[in-house]
Order: C-alpha cells, then structure tokens, then sequence
C-alpha cells in the first residue's frame, strides 16, 4: 500500500478539530492545526488553511465559539472553544466513530 | 431543523457583514501565518525562506478564503444581485429595446392574466359555500332532451329521496319592485326560493336568521318573510341590526326582514346576486303549486350526502322520478324515458358558463398567442443583441467564467425584463378585470383573483421567462464557448444562432398569421351583418323596457274587461303625451320590444278554415307602432286611433304571413287568436307591413307574423318606444320617465336602451371577439414586425463589409436591395407555410361566431397572408434601404 499521506476523509476534520478542543480546551486556528499535524505524526496531508472553512461550519452550527484573545507570543488571535451542544456532538459522532471503523476491521478480518 | 435554521440565520448575518468579517478573517489569517513562519524560523530559516514556507504549508490562502466566504454567506445572492446589477446596466444602455420588451410583455402577461380571470368567474369558481362539490344540478330529462320539473312532482321527489341530503328549487327575478318606508317602489333583484335553500347550501346568516322549512308553506303569503343581501343590508341600512323585524313592501305584500346573508355569497348562480330572498312556496300561487303543465322554477339543486356517489343519487333519483310519474295521471310522457340527470352544482345554477364559456376560451386563446409572441419577440431581440456582445462574451469565458454562469447571467436580462413586464401587466389586469367581467355581465361577477388566477399569471411569466429569458442564455453561452476571441465581431454569429433567431422570428410571424387570420373572419362576419337590412330603422329609437306592476290579474285568470278597459285609457293618454314631448317624432307602446330576446306564438283559427291551427308570431302594438320603429306598410293602412274597443277588430300581418296563408292578398281576410277570450272574436287584416328581422340579424327565415291593436286586446306593455329628432335622445328619456310616472305610475321602467343597441346587444359577442382579435391582431404584427426589422438590421450590420466587396466589385445596388428583401420573404414564405394549417385549425374553433363566412375562407386566408407579407416588407425596406446604401470605401475601411 501507498505509504504517502492520505487525503483527510471527508468530515473526519470537524471531528478532530472537536476532539481537539475538548482535549485542549480554547485554542486558536494554528494551534488547533499544529496539534492535529501532531497527532497525525505526518500521516495526514493538512493544508492548514483548511481549517478555517471548517471551524466556521463548526461555529454555524454552535458547536464551538469564538473570540479575539492574545497568543502565547502576544499577537491578537481568535480562540476557539468548544460549547455543550459540540461535546454532546462530539460524543456522538465519536461512538459512531468507533462503530463504524469497528466494522469496518471486522469486515477486513473476515475478508482476508 | 435548528442546526439548520442556526446556519441559515449565520449565514444571513455573514452576508450582511461581509466587509467587517473579510477582515476579521484576514487578521486571523494573518496571525496564523506568522505564528507558523516564526516556527520556521526557530528551525533555521530565514526570514524569507520561513515566511514563504509557511505560505506552502498554510495553502491558497485566496483559494480557502474564497470558500470561507461562499460558506459564511449566501453566495447565489450576491451572484444573483451582481447579475442583476449588470443586466439592469445592460438594458439601461438600449432603453428602447428594454422598454419594447416591458410594453409588449406587459401586454401579453397582463391580458392573459385579465381574460383568465373573467373565465375562470365564469366558469371555473365555485360557488362561495362549503363543500361546493358535493352539490348537484338536478336536470331532468325525457328521451335525452331537457324536461321540465313540475312543481308536485319535485315536492314528492323531496320528500322520498334518501341520496341528497336536501335540495331546493329557485325562481330568480331581475325586477321586483320594493317600497321602503312607504316611499316611491324601486326594482330590486329578487330570489324565490323553496324551504332547504339556506341549509342545502351550508350558510350561516351575517345577521337574524336565514329562510327555512317553516318559512315555506303554502299560503304562507300573509306572514310574509324575506332575507335581504349583505349588500342591501349595507347599502340601505348602513348594517343596522335593528332593521331585522322590519318590514318591507314586496310588490303590494308587507314582509318583514329576518334576517341577512353573509357577506361575500352571490347567490345559487354564478353572476346573479339578488337583493332579497323570499320563501318559494309562499309567495306563489297555489294553483300553480299544483300545476302539471306550468312551472315556475328555474332549477333545483342538491347536496350530496355524505358518501353517495353521484351516480348512486343519478340512479335513485330517477328509480324515483319514474315511479312518481306512472303515479300521475296519465300523460303523453313515457315515464321509462325519463332519467334525472346530476349536473356539476359546485358553480350553481349553470347559466353564463353556456352563454359565455366559448367566447371566453376564445378570447384567452387570442390573448396567449399574443403572449406567446411576445415572449418570442423578446427572445429574438437579446439574442440578435446577445449575438453582436460576442466578443465580449468570449472574453469572459476565456477569463474563466463557466458556461452555466454565463448563461445563468445572460437569462438574468431575459427574467429582469419579464418580472418587470410581468409586474406590471399583472397589476394591470388587477385594474382592467372587473371593467372586463362588466363587459359579460353588469353586475354580481366576482372576478377578484384567486389561486388559479394566481397560478395563470405566475405560469404565463414562468412560459415568458423561459422563452424570453432561458432560450437565448443558452444559445449565446454555448455560442460564446465556441467563439474565439481573435475573431472580432465577424464569425461571432454561428450559423447556429442565426438560425435560431430566424426560426424565432418566423414563429412570431406564423403566430401573427392565426390572429390577422381571426380578425380577418370576425371582420368579414360583421361587414355582412352590418349589410343586412332589419326591415326597421332601428337609429334614433329611444326604447324604455318597463313593466306593468299593476296588482290585479295571475295564473289562469284573465283580466276584468273593467280592467282592460282602464288599462286602454292609461296607454293611450301615454302614447299621446309622450308624442307631444318636443324632439319627439312618434311613440308607442307594446306588448314585447322588438330585438328584446322574447317573442310568443299563437295558433291561428281561419274564419273560412275553423279546423286551421297555424302558428304565428304575435305583437299587441299601440298605434303608432310602426311609424316608431321605421316598418313599412306596403299595402292596406296603418292601425288609427279609431281602432279601439268598440269598433271592429283589426289586425296587420307581415308579408311571409300574408304569402303564406293567403298567396299573397291577405287584405280582408278574417281569423281570431287561439287564445283564451281571442277565440271567438276574429280580427280583420287591414294591412300588410314588409317582412323584417325579429330577434337576430342573423335569422335566416323569417316567420309570418300578426300585430293587433293594443286598443283592441290591452295586455301589458313591456316596451315603450320613441323615434325621436336625432341627437335628443337623452334630453328624451328624461322627460319619457316623467311622463310616465306622472300618467301611469305602476309602469316601472326597468332598463333605458335604443333600437339600435338592442339590435347591436345580439352580435356583441362578435364584436368584443373582433375587437380583441384585431387589437391583439395589430399588435402581434407590430411585434413579429419589430423582431423581423431587428434580425435583418443586424444582419445587415454584419454583413457590411461582405456588402462592400460586393458593391466594390460591381453589384448593382438594387440587387443589394432584392437580396435583403429576398430573405424577408423567405422568413414570410416559411411562416405562412407553418401558420395557414395553424390559422385554419384555429379558425375551426370561431365557427361558431361565423356568419357568411366560412372558416376555411380561401378569400380571408390570402388576404391575412398578403397583409403579413406587406408588413413584413415594411419591416424589411428600412434595413435593405440601409444595405443598399453601403459605401464601399466606409464599409471596407469599418473594420
């Protein structure tokens, strides 16, 4: 198999931006991009503009909210922050997360 | 649903705070990028190489914000908005084009709209009732022909039907005089309807209570009740309440009013909307109540019960009709071949959908052809127009604009236009259509719009937009795909194109050529109605239709010869004032009004032949009639003053009268009416007037008709009539009424008309359908005719240069001329090709309205044709002129 970084799956990125600042508490647009480069360890292809697109979808949907704050090396920068509705949210789609990759591997197994 | 609503009301907010929140983004953005090149940085790179690493990381910031904002706002919006900002600046540029364009959709829109709302009141709105579809006609008929219901009959009916769960019978008066306060009587449209009426029809009383039952029973003419209209009840009584339990005088009955309709319902008939409503059975004669020959409804109506199919009552009901007539005394009618038929009662009583139905469709027909034009028209204009933008086009697919956004902005012109035209057409027709519904009925059409209105002007915009609008976007987009820059204006118009804009303009002709086509038969049809000699001279004829509302006579019991003789005297008194009124040439009285729709037939007994029963038409005329309305007496005398009671019965028979019974001589000859106290008391012909059309111009045959002297036979007048000096028929009919009302009060005037407009009243169907025909017609060639001079004035323009060579190269001038005007005509040939088969089936539709001309008329055909072709030529000369006119050296230099 293709060892190069895969494409982000479609709605996989509202997920870990949701994880992320559940785990993390208020970060800004770069830090929530940095932290999921991280995790990843390289195996994820992330533009990081990308992110943005994604947390306003987020904030439509009031699952996180937003405010202009000062970094950690003072320049003005807007925190995201997860709301409820997002953790209930979050906790969803991660059970159906897990469902759906548990079905996936179990298939796979079977397959092989 | 609130996540979604939440995005939506976001997105509203993002669109309306778009500048405020680019920036904000651009910070954020901005932020980011630092943060990540100071992390380079700290890696070893300069600070260059860290800020240009940071961008590759980060992506097309460009590219991502553009997607940021299509998320954030509402991104078809602002499209749309751009769109319309430019087609608005686009149009502004050739104002007349744009303002063509609005007129002429305006027009079409518009007129479809108003002619379909006067249909659809016609023919298509229920009555205001709950559940108008459960309600039935009831239309008896006898061996497949309509039968009448007698009176005994219905009530037993009533009473053993199970299917409806009530029905009722009507009787409707256009002029029953009522006296409020004692005062003067007025005519006010009255409904006589038995006990179910309110109940049947589901209505709920505005004020009181509604007629029942109770309020129904024979004889009941002492307690007299009544219901009036909302529209009295306002109109009169300023909506007091106190008026219930008041009284009124219905011709010499006082009733009391208890109560009022809701407002808004007309009545059991479409288009009718009397003032008051009294109990049938009540007010009528019992012995006529009891009558198997006469009847004295109009029509009956049920309501279905709940789950009873129509043919589940149809079988009922005439299972029980059957029955009930071999019950009857025994008869000519053959009780297993009468059936009870159910008619659609959801629009009531059906009276105006048959007398105006037909026209009606025609007329939206005319009307949506001339829609359909312009929308063509409109069509052909953007793109001829679109077609010369090439370039510019071009330009703007080479810069990246895809198809769809181009078409999508070229529609937004064609749409623009359309919702402006529509706008206003429709708003026009919300002002024309109750003037329009007044043309088929004075009063009582409700033609305010509804839904399907609504649906027609929306679904007629929605056709105009799409032809006007999408038809063009389309073929331009793909044409500006197709374009390459580099060609300038020349090879911008595919041949494609062309010919999409020539199929247009030949529709707009083919169509035209239906409606010149139309006029052409309608105009034909009333040029040989106009030749036609009445006999009469209808012109300066001043006719009061009135009624005689003296109380005395009824069913089955003729006059006194007291009252006769009383009623004599008043009509001649009227007769000799109202021939000295100054202006006034002669005047007369009689029995029924020439042109006046009704006429009455007797049976003649031959003094020489007793056993003889030939029927003619009968008038009881005063004697002065002929004279009045401009008949001639070609042999014998005229009635004289001396004929009256008394001295020896006379009557004037028509020439087919006296050809027919007598061979010709009839002077002398004796006969008596068939007729009550007419039969033993014969009439001696003193005359013979020349023959003359009764009821219709169109009448092919004419019948043989009697007059009599009024003197001599004093039935009720209904028609008073004045030949009097041309231009004094107004100052007449004012001092007419009050002669009048001076000499002989209880003759109520009803309507004031002429001769010549009751004779005009019969063909006006005819004319409204040729005026509209001819007005839509003219302005369907002048559109066709617009799009004609554009497509060839373009093409023209574009063949400038090729025009130059030619002429450069020795080409005559005038075969510069013939060659644009050959192409004319060829778009001609091609539209007269497809509209004649059109023209000839739309004509089939017309027969109906035809008189001495046929459908098919090879004679108006070519004439439409020949007129299409001459406008077309016009159309085409200024443009060929403009060809032939070239200059060379200009044109060779233009480009």
């Amino acid at each position: 198999m293709d060892q190069s970084p895969s494409e982000v799956p479609y709605g996989t990125l509202d997920l870990m931006v949701l994880k992320t600042l559940q785990a993390m508490g208020p970060l800004h647009g770069y830090a929530v991009a940095r932290r999921i480069e991280q995790i990843a360890q390289g195996s994820l292809a992330l533009n990081q503009g990308t992110i943005y697109p994604a947390l306003l979808r987020l904030e439509q949907r009031g699952w996180i909210e937003s405010e202009w704050g000062t970094s950690e090396n003072n320049r003005r920068a807007k925190f995201y922050a997860i709301t409820r509705a997002g953790r209930k949210q979050l906790a969803a789609e991660a059970e159906n997360w897990a469902r759906t990759v548990a079905m996936v591997s179990r298939l796979l197994d079977e397959q092989s | 649903m609130w996540t979604f609503l939440r995005i939506a009301s976001s997105r509203v907010r993002g669109w309306f705070r778009q500048r405020s929140r680019d920036a904000e983004l651009s910070d954020e953005i901005q932020a980011h990028l630092e943060c990540l090149a100071d992390e380079y940085a700290r890696r070893g790179l300069s600070r260059d190489d860290a800020r240009a690493a940071a961008r590759r990381e980060f992506g097309g910031v460009e590219h991502m914000k553009e997607r940021y904002r299509d998320q954030r706002g509402l991104p078809w919006v602002d499209s749309v908005l751009q769109d319309l900002r430019y087609a608005t600046r686009t149009l502004r540029r050739s104002p007349g084009l744009a303002s063509m364009a609005i007129v002429s959709l305006a027009l079409g829109i518009g007129a479809t709209t108003a002619v379909f709302s006067v249909l659809n009141a016609v023919t298509l709105r229920p009555l205001p009732v709950p559940e108008p579809d459960r309600l039935v006609q009831l239309v008896p008929q006898h061996q497949g022909k309509r039968w009448i219901l007698f009176n005994p009959i219905f009530e037993e009916l009533r009473r053993r039907q199970r299917a409806l769960s009530g029905m009722f019978a009507a009787n409707d008066e256009g002029f029953v005089p009522v006296a409020f306060d004692g005062k003067t009587a007025v005519y006010l449209r009255a409904s006589s309807v038995s006990g179910g009426y309110f109940s049947v029809l589901g209505l709920s009383p505005a004020a009181g209570r509604l007629l029942t039952e109770q309020d129904d029973q024979i004889g009941g003419r002492d307690g007299c009740v009544l219901v009036i209209s909302d529209g009295l009840w306002a109109g009169r009584f300023d909506r007091d309440p106190g008026v219930i339990g008041s009284s009124i005088q219905v011709r010499t009955d006082a009733c009391t009013i208890v109560g009022v309709t809701p407002a808004g319902f007309g009545s059991h008939r479409t288009g009718f909307s009397p003032d008051i409503w009294m109990p049938l059975r009540a007010r009528t004669d019992p012995k006529l109540l009891a009558s198997h020959t006469m009847a004295f409804f109009s029509g009956v109506i049920g309501r279905l019960q709940p789950g009873v199919s129509v043919s589940q009552a149809e079988a009922e009901l005439t299972t029980l009709y059957q029955q009930i007539q071999r019950s009857e005394p025994p008869s000519s009618i053959r009780a297993d071949a009468l059936i009870m038929h159910l008619a659609p009662g959801a629009q009531g009583l059906d009276t105006l959908r048959t007398r105006f139905g037909q026209p009606l469709r025609v007329a939206v027909s005319v009307v949506g052809v001339v829609l359909l034009i312009a929308a063509l028209n409109v069509a052909t204009l953007l793109l001829a127009r679109g077609t010369a933008r090439g370039p510019e086009l071009a330009t703007r697919a080479a810069l990246g604009a895809g198809r769809g956004r181009l078409a999508r902005q070229l529609a937004t012109e064609g749409i623009l236009l359309v919702s402006v035209g529509g706008a206003i057409g429709v708003s026009l027709a919300y002002a024309v259509t109750p003037a329009l519904g007044s043309l088929v009925l004075p009063h009582g059409l409700d033609t305010a719009p509804d839904g399907r209105v609504l649906a027609v002007a929306l679904g007629a915009s929605a056709l105009a937009a799409l032809l006007a609008g999408v038809l063009p976007a389309v073929r331009l987009s793909r044409v500006a795909l197709h374009a390459g820059m580099a060609s300038e204006g020349r090879a911008t118009a595919s041949r494609g194109g062309q010919r999409l804009t020539r199929a247009l303009v030949t529709a707009q002709l083919a169509l035209s050529l239906i409606l010149v086509t139309a006029s052409g038969l309608l105009l034909r049809t009333m040029i040989r109605i106009a030749g036609i000699d009445p006999g009469f001279q209808p012109d300066h004829v001043v006719v009061l239709q009135v009624h005689d509302e003296t109380p005395g006579s009824s069913f089955n019991t003729p006059d006194t010869a007291d009252a006769k003789a009383r009623r004599a005297a008043v009509y001649r008194s009227v007769e000799d004032r109202l021939s000295g009124l100054p202006g006034v040439r002669a005047a007369s009285l009689s029995w029924l009004t020439l042109f006046g729709g009704s006429d009455l037939w007797l049976a003649m007994i031959d003094a020489d032949r007793p056993e003889s029963r030939e029927q003619a038409r009968v008038d009881y005329v005063s004697s002065r009639y002929f004279d009045t309305v401009g008949m001639r007496i070609l042999r014998g005398r005229d009635f004289a003053a001396d004929d009256r009671e008394g001295t020896p019965r006379v009557a004037i028979v028509n020439e087919t009268f006296a050809r027919q019974r007598y061979g010709g001589d009839a002077i002398g000859h004796r006969f008596a009416l068939d007729y009550f106290s007419e039969r033993n008391r014969p009439l001696t012909v003193v005359g013979i007037v020349g023959d003359s059309k009764y009821n219709d111009l169109r009448e092919g045959r004419i019948e043989p008709m009697v007059w009599v002297p009024l003197a001599q036979a004093p039935s009720r007048v209904s028609s008073v009539s004045l030949r009097v000096a041309p231009g004094r028929e107004g100052a007449v009919v004012h001092r007419a009424e009050e002669v009048l009302s001076a000499t002989a009060p209880q003759v109520m005037v009803r309507k004031v008309t002429t001769l010549a407009a009751q004779v005009d009243d019969t063909t006006s169907r005819e004319r409204v359908l040729l005026q509209l025909a001819s007005g839509f017609g003219g302005l369907a060639l002048l559109l066709a005719s617009v799009g004609l001079y554009g497509t060839l004035a373009y093409t023209v323009a574009r063949r400038r240069r090729e025009i130059g060579v030619r002429l450069a190269l020795g080409a005559q001038r005038h075969t510069v001329l013939r060659m644009v005007m050959g192409d004319a005509l060829r778009l001609v040939g091609v539209a007269v090709a497809v509209g004649v088969p059109l023209a000839l089936m739309s004509a089939a539709t017309l027969r109906a309205f035809l008189f001495g001309v046929e459908p098919r008329d090879a004679a108006t055909l070519t004439g439409a044709c020949v007129v299409l072709a001459m406008v077309a030529i016009a159309a085409a000369y200024v443009p060929a002129r403009r060809a032939a006119d070239v200059d060379p050296i200009v044109a060779l230099r233009y480009e």
